[in-house]
């Protein structure tokens, strides 16, 4: 119960500085990217930019902490990753990939989700979605009179 | 006959009296022929999601042609981006505005063909639109300054061809989501939109802004057209991030405003 408050109130830190939009991601180094193994805690599924909390430590070591994922909108997540709102829910145990703050903070941009449970992932780039008909077998053809 | 010339007279005096009316201009209700006609024009259904590699392509390779201290502000800003630091042009919520929705969105349109008109609908920016009038009016003499400015289109064959005036003059021309410079008034941009190939989507701009810019800029951008179902345009508001889902002390939910930082980005545990 202790650990439950102290998480809330560093999670009230961490929601008191929400996004805003259409932003460059160049505060990320996309040079590098970094694993973290943890514990969902919120998920933020809203416009213009998704967020998730994720309690866990780097692959590299060191204490657990809060960190702070940001992707893209909702939209392009759908159309992108082939996400959903209920995609990645708090509890769920996972790895992340991203590329971390170049200030040092707690915080990345998310190249990749693992849930651990099921092995499934999720990524979150926008660039994947530059061709015509994703997810069409066939080209369109006109629907039937 | 004397009364007839006193009603006459009557008549003149109250039309005389009268101040000059201008005839308001009426928008005709269509008619089941211009419902039929917008089934001649080409096929612009579907999402249609740019193409966000060519745009960073172009940031590089089509600068426009700004005057000296554009020049230098677009240099800066460049720097400062690639220090990490990136500019935030858009990060106050208000719509990008044109021409930087063409330009530089990431997020998917779609377009509506009604009669006298063409909708583009966005999902970003709280779902803005513009509206393309193709009922053959002209601009008006000095319209309202707006994000989106006055739009009008005329179809040639397969194209169509848009002119825009009436653009805020704080709008920026953005080459990047970072780097960009206000056109500061009495821009003009001139559109071809068409079908390159079935499914891809061109929008040729050519963007006249004398204030900022040493001669018109020509760029083309790149749309993908989506029609799985999954793909449908969303709900896209962007004051969202500035708030929080919470409850009042009542039990009800409500969206508590939150503070944000300059750069645009949650900031992270410390």
């Amino acid at each position: 119960m202790k650990e439950r408050i102290a998480f809330l109130a560093l999670l009230g830190v961490a929601a008191a500085y929400p996004a805003a939009a259409h932003h460059s991601t160049t505060m990320f180094d996309h040079a590098k990217v970094v694993s973290i193994a943890g514990t969902v805690k919120e998920v933020h599924w809203t416009n213009p930019h998704v967020a998730i909390f994720v309690y866990g430590s780097l692959a590299a070591g060191g204490e657990p902490t809060l960190w702070l994922m940001e992707m893209t909108s909702p939209g392009n997540l759908v159309r992108a990753g082939g996400w959903s709102r209920t995609s990645v829910k708090p509890g769920d145990k996972v790895t992340v990939d991203f590329s971390p703050l170049r200030d040092g903070k707690k915080g990345g941009a998310l190249k990749r989700i693992t849930l651990l449970e099921t092995g499934k992932f999720y990524t979150a780039d926008i660039r994947a979605q530059e061709r015509a008909n994703l997810e069409e077998e066939t080209p369109a053809k006109p629907a039937a009179k | 006959m004397r009364y007839l010339a006193l009603l006459l007279a009557i008549g003149i005096s109250v039309w005389a009296a009268e101040p000059a009316r201008e005839k308001p201009i009426i928008n005709p209700p269509p008619a089941e022929r211009d419902w039929a006609d917008l089934a001649k024009l080409p096929d612009w259904s579907g999402v249609w999601n740019p193409k966000i590699t060519d745009q960073d392509a172009q940031a590089r390779t089509n600068m426009p042609p700004w005057n000296a201290k554009a020049a230098a502000l677009v240099a800066h800003q460049l720097a400062e981006e690639k220090a990490g630091r990136p500019p935030p042009l858009f990060v106050n919520c208000l719509p990008e505005a044109m021409p930087a929705w063409m330009l530089v969105t990431h997020n998917a349109m779609e377009i509506l063909f009604t009669p006298g008109r063409v909708t583009l609908l966005g999902e970003s920016d709280g779902n803005r639109l513009r509206r393309i009038y193709t009922d053959g009016r002209h601009h008006p003499d000095d319209p309202d300054p707006t994000f989106h400015g006055h739009s009008i289109g005329r179809w040639e064959g397969d194209t169509l061809v848009v002119d825009t005036v009436g653009v805020v003059p704080q709008a920026y021309i953005a080459i990047s989501e970072a780097a960009g410079v206000p056109n500061n008034g009495d821009m003009r941009i001139a559109e071809r939109i068409y079908l390159a190939s079935r499914d891809i989507l061109h929008v040729e701009l050519e963007i006249t802004a004398p204030k900022v810019l040493t001669r018109p800029w020509k760029t083309t951008r790149i749309y993908f057209r989506q029609r799985a179902r999954k793909f449908d345009i969303v709900e896209g508001v962007c004051l969202e991030g500035y708030f929080a889902p919470g409850t009042d002390k009542d039990g009800n939910a409500i969206f508590a405003p939150v503070k944000h930082d300059v750069g645009g980005n949650r900031v992270p545990p410390e």
